[in-house]
């Protein structure tokens, strides 16, 4: 993001700040695609996308006034999201525990319609083996984010979020291959 | 043409027809893992799920929705037990009445049965 763009988004986050909706309709405008594409790498649910980018957004505009710098504003909204999708994994994984049929009505097959490119769905497959704190880490590389920054959101040493990105990227490689042969 | 190369060249084509379309990109992107085309597609299918007005639902659901605080979900736990406390209560003093009016009734009639084979001179 270049100077100008950080100044106007450091602008709308301030605006959105005040209570001005029209700043936070902006805002959400803005980043939902990136916010969905992010929530879909992590769950690779097409039928969880919306609800939970809603989820992320409605946190989003509730905890905004308490951001202490908008100019980290990408990286504290791709925080939320990322907690978001991790809490709401965890929360299907206990009820598979408590509810023997949870499973069966989670693992419903996606509505017909939306047929995925070759290269989507081998990267769909290839997320599909990684753990989902992998996925994230993945995204939050595909949305710009500096190995420091993600070392911020997983409170960890930047030489373990570098060690354990090798490690993703190789299993995503590995299964993308796999799925992807030629 | 000799008719060697031919052969060759019928073996060539013959292997070459059994590749599908994009093989060189497919190499190239099982060689490499997913590239920026895979995750650009990603996100176009997932903003592909957003229904218009997305934004607009959010702020409609942000302000409509109030998020109870902590100290709302406790006056409401204390008046459920405060609710629950009195109707035990309620109850328990009802069913002692009630007992209490059982009992003195039936001692009044042991009394009065008492009184009656109790006449002097009978």
């Amino acid at each position: 993001m270049d100077e100008t763009s950080t100044t106007d988004l450091v602008d709308l986050v301030r605006r959105a700040q005040r209570g001005d909706e029209e700043a936070l309709h902006d805002l959400i405008v803005t980043y939902q695609n990136r916010v969905a594409g992010f929530v879909f790498a992590i769950t690779n649910r097409r039928d969880q996308v919306e609800d939970l980018s809603q989820q992320v957004f409605i946190k989003m505009v509730r905890a905004i006034g308490g951001l202490q710098a908008p100019s980290q504003f990408e990286s504290w909204l791709f925080r939320l999201a990322r907690n978001t999708c991790i809490d709401q994994l965890r929360r299907q994984k206990l009820r598979r525990i408590f509810l023997p049929f949870a499973a069966e009505h989670e693992n419903i097959p996606e509505p017909p319609g939306a047929v995925d490119t070759e290269e989507l769905d081998a990267l769909r497959h290839a997320l599909e083996h990684l753990r989902p704190q992998d996925r994230a880490l993945l995204a939050l590389v595909q949305e710009g984010r500096s190995h420091a920054e993600i070392a911020a959101v997983l409170s960890t040493s930047v030489a373990a979020v570098k060690a354990r990105l090798h490690r993703a990227r190789e299993h995503l490689r590995e299964h993308y291959q796999s799925h992807h042969a030629p | 043409m000799h008719p060697e190369e031919k052969a060759w060249n019928d073996l060539r084509t013959a292997a070459s027809s059994r590749l599908r379309p994009g093989f060189a990109g497919r190499v190239l992107g099982a060689a490499r893992g997913p590239g920026s085309g895979a995750w650009a597609a990603l996100r176009e299918a997932a903003a592909a799920c957003l229904r218009p007005g997305f934004a607009a639902r959010v702020l409609r659901e942000a302000r409509g929705a109030v998020m109870p605080s902590y100290a709302s979900q406790f006056a409401l736990s204390a008046a459920t037990v405060v609710l629950c406390l009195a109707a035990v209560l309620f109850l328990q003093q009802r069913n002692q009445r009630l007992a209490d009016e059982r009992n003195l009734a039936e001692w009044r009639a042991i009394v009065a049965f008492a009184q009656e084979i109790d006449v002097p001179g009978r």
